[in-house]
């Protein structure tokens, strides 16, 4: 009788081993470079052969997971209930959303992702843990260019062949769509944040001065910079900078998307007037140009007069610090990359009177036009039916609304002229990020907004010129090992000298020869080499 | 006639012992202060905080925090049950099992003695890894969006297992079993009425340790509770406050306006800081009741193996 047990138990033992060691297979892949998962393989055959066809939809269950919400569990089963009810009629579709929360999205999903989790359809976009194109690349998500004409055609013509090409990437199965590209704020303008409240204590006229424009190497600049230090005194610093942002906006570049190596190392310089000018650029090293010497060094100035506090130039608390600092009013002049309408929501937070001044004009590139992405999943048993919700969601304002806003009644009412008011103390249990959610240009707007909110919104946008180099990805792949020491370069100089607290005659040639041995030139000629080919093509 | 004080051979000298003194004085005081601090930020009024920063005299004091924290977030003491819940159900459940499977291994007349003993120090060398772990435990066991999710993972603990079997044998003489066994008792009888009893401290020290582990731990809460919200231990959802913040102060450069919003709805720093002083003071006081039993258990752990 024991011996029987214990071979039993052995047999269990050694079963259990043997689970172990197929599941590693899959971990490995995720970590490594190569394709599809076997898992993933037999998913996309059975969702091949099941075709949506005929008016009656089998029903099916789709999870989908959302990025940075704050919701409660009931408040969501609340709204549920009212949504699945409306989409029961409509494609049979009942949606089981998994609110990600900001902060653990990136190692959930990336869990989930490697472990192969029965979720339908995933954020993604080029800033998360799940970069887009990396997992596009990896074989995560579903390619959609064919299925997009047959189960999404409203959803294809809705979002502007710009945004669409942005999301064109070089993925598992070859040059494609791998996800939808959510319509938000899809360009970029890098404005000067400020406080009109201090500026005309200090004797200015804020309309003229905002008018007019800053200019960062005007004397006018550093003058307005130091009146508010004398006027506040010593603790107070004027020049609230978030380096990065800082330097991007004053010299005028640009992201490269697809540039992981740490910090936007490669760079490419556009018109701020007329971004899409071309002006014959290529893409460089940022740091061995003369317009980064200029900015280094004018920062570095200002460091020198006490404008930029100390605690913005360490990296452990500059983050901290310029939030709360924004947050409580206490700057003169910040930098912030702007979004439409956002000067309103600052000015009510914050209690001063919030000026945004432009430094360039709006433009679109990929990393704007991939900041919010929905993916499906290769591991979604119903690719189809997740694309003809996701078409419906970014189509039918009914379901924007409900997702993105909740139930009238229950976190919201109308009002007469259209525009809704939240219901405060249960829109706090319900509030998905907004723009992570799809097309917001269809949700009703807020009182607060203005009834023609979305007009001005979609006008400002589309208004928006696209960068020379349009939808050009950089596929780093090929440089991983040079990314990798750059990072590591990168980590050590970059943030200083952007911040200006250390003087750039002595650093920046040091930086560069130790860029330069980490291997910039050939990430630099790897960007251009695939510039030239995407331009060519 | 002078007075010569006797010391026993193992006592250092007078000047030694004040150096002694000194150094461990001022660690205790290394480890309490931020504490102390912790405690003080979450009686500080928000106002203050945002006047001169953390400051161990805040300019007003206030218990809105707490007030606040206990009205408008009920999810705070749904969180806080949810951790006794667990500590006191996986304390109970790992600690059974762990001394159950020490004993085994401990019994020189268990023929698999050393595959069992192999089976689980082999584990505290190679681990699954968390992708094919989070993958069995997930598909295969179901532990996902329930209270066994949050238990089970942590259920056994190979060192523990090894621990407990190097008290069995330091402290329980074969002999004892084999007196029991000719008295008649059975075997189940000789656990529970000779083992057990004699290997109370061995046991009391893995309770701590498993508590403890139970307490502290948001990670699988973080792996297995993603839609469930309501089972979050505290730990979990002050993790996730935390991370929160630092996520979107982190991430304000690549989002722009939006990650700034949502930072404007971020708990207080207060309220982050009550959390921490409602995690730790229900630990704190458990640990007395095991301390007479801590001392006896640290050694058995200096001679494991």
């Amino acid at each position: 009788m024991k011996r029987i047990l214990s071979l039993l138990i052995a047999l269990v033992m050694v079963l259990t081993f043997c689970a172990c060691g197929n599941t590693e297979k899959p971990a490995a892949d995720s970590s490594g470079t190569t394709g599809n998962t076997s898992g993933t393989n037999n998913n996309a055959n059975t969702a091949g052969t099941q075709t949506a066809s005929g008016n009656t939809l089998e029903p099916v269950t789709l999870k989908m997971w959302f990025h940075g919400s704050t919701v409660t569990p009931e408040a969501s089963e609340k709204v549920m209930a009212e949504l699945n009810a409306y989409l029961k009629d409509k494609i049979n579709v009942t949606l089981v959303p998994i609110w990600g929360t900001w902060g653990d999205f990136d190692q959930r999903v990336v869990t989930a992702l490697a472990g192969g989790d029965d979720v339908d359809i995933y954020f993604t976009c080029n800033w998360s843990a799940n970069e887009y194109n990396k997992y596009a690349r990896d074989g995560y998500w579903v390619k959609l260019d064919d299925l997009l004409p047959k189960y999404a055609p409203e959803l294809l013509n809705i979002i502007p062949g710009g945004i669409w090409e942005c999301a064109k990437t070089n993925g598992s199965e070859g040059m494609g769509i791998y996800a939808v590209p959510g319509l938000k704020d899809t360009a970029t303008q890098n404005c000067w944040d400020v406080n009109g409240t201090l500026l005309a204590e200090l004797g200015y006229d804020v309309d003229a001065v905002c008018a007019k424009g800053l200019d960062y190497y005007s004397d006018e600049f550093e003058e307005m910079l130091r009146k508010a230090k004398e006027a506040k005194g010593a603790d107070f610093y004027p020049l609230l900078i978030e380096p990065a942002v800082l330097e991007r906006m004053v010299t005028h570049s640009s992201i490269i998307t697809g540039d992981l190596s740490g910090g936007n190392v490669l760079s490419f310089y556009y018109d701020a007037e007329h971004p899409s000018k071309d002006l014959g650029n290529k893409i460089v090293n940022k740091y061995a140009t003369e317009e980064f010497k200029k900015f280094a060094k004018r920062t570095y100035y200002y460091a020198q007069k006490g404008f930029i506090s100390p605690s913005c130039q360490n990296v452990a608390t500059a983050n901290d610090y310029r939030t709360s600092t924004q947050n409580s009013g206490q700057y003169l002049i910040g930098t912030q990359s702007y979004a439409f309408g956002c000067e309103l929501d600052f000015s009510k937070a914050r209690g001063i009177d919030v000026r945004m001044v432009p430094e360039t004009a709006p433009y679109m590139d990929c990393t704007s036009g991939q900041g919010a992405m929905m993916a499906i999943s290769k591991t979604s048993k119903n690719p189809e039916r997740a694309l003809m919700f996701l078409n419906l969601l970014n189509t039918d304002p009914k379901v924007m609304t409900y997702v993105n806003y909740g139930v009238e009644g229950f976190t919201y009412t109308t009002n007469n002229d259209g525009t809704i008011s939240f219901i405060p103390e249960n829109r706090q249990n319900y509030s998905p990020w907004t723009n992570g959610v799809g097309n917001v240009r269809i949700l009703p707007p807020t009182k607060e907004q203005g009834p023609d909110f979305w007009t001005r919104f979609a006008a400002y946008y589309n208004s928006a010129e696209t960068l020379p180099y349009g939808g050009f990805i950089f596929d780093s792949s090929k440089c991983e090992t040079e990314a990798a020491a750059i990072a590591n370069v990168y980590a050590q100089y970059a943030f200083n000298l952007m911040s200006g607290a250390v003087d750039p005659d002595a650093v920046l040639p040091e930086f560069l020869q130790k860029l330069e041995s980490a291997g910039i030139n050939t990430l630099v000629n790897e960007a251009n080499r695939q510039l030239a080919e995407y331009l060519g093509k | 006639m002078t007075m010569k004080k006797h010391y026993s051979f193992n006592t250092a000298s007078i000047e030694s012992r004040i150096i002694m003194h000194i150094v461990l004085f001022a660690f205790s005081v290394c480890c309490i202060i931020p504490f102390i601090f912790v405690i003080i930020i979450s009686f500080s009024s928000e106002a203050s905080i945002k006047e001169i920063g953390y400051s161990f005299i805040p300019l007003e004091w206030s218990t809105s925090t707490y007030s606040y924290a206990f009205e408008k977030l009920p999810q705070i003491w749904r969180s806080f049950l949810n951790s006794i819940y667990i500590t006191a159900v996986g304390t109970i459940l790992s600690t059974a099992m762990c001394a159950l499977y020490a004993y085994a291994l401990y019994r020189p007349d268990f023929k698999y003695r050393k595959f069992f003993t192999f089976f689980s120090f082999f584990t505290m060398i190679f681990s699954g890894g968390l992708v094919p772990t989070y993958m069995i435990s997930k598909q295969v066991l179901h532990l996902s969006e329930n209270y066994a999710a949050l238990i089970v993972p942590l259920l056994v603990s190979p060192f523990n297992i090894i621990v407990m079997r190097t008290f069995f044998k330091t402290s329980v003489p074969l002999e004892l079993i084999e007196a029991a066994t000719i008295d008649g008792s059975g075997e189940y009888s000789t656990l529970c009425r000779v083992v057990l009893p004699i290997a109370k401290p061995g046991i009391a020290t893995i309770a701590l340790l498993n508590a403890l582990a139970y307490w502290n731990d948001w990670f699988q809460a973080l792996l297995y509770i993603r839609q469930n919200k309501a089972l979050q231990p505290l730990q979990a959802l002050l993790m996730e406050l935390q991370n929160n913040v630092d996520y979107l102060n982190r991430m304000a450069g690549q989002m722009g306006t939006a990650a700034i919003m949502e930072s404007m709805r971020a708990p207080t720093h207060t309220l982050r800081m009550a959390l921490v002083v409602l995690i730790v003071v229900p630990i704190a006081c458990a640990y007395p009741f095991f301390q007479r039993y801590i001392v006896a258990g640290l050694t058995i752990g200096s001679v494991k193996g």
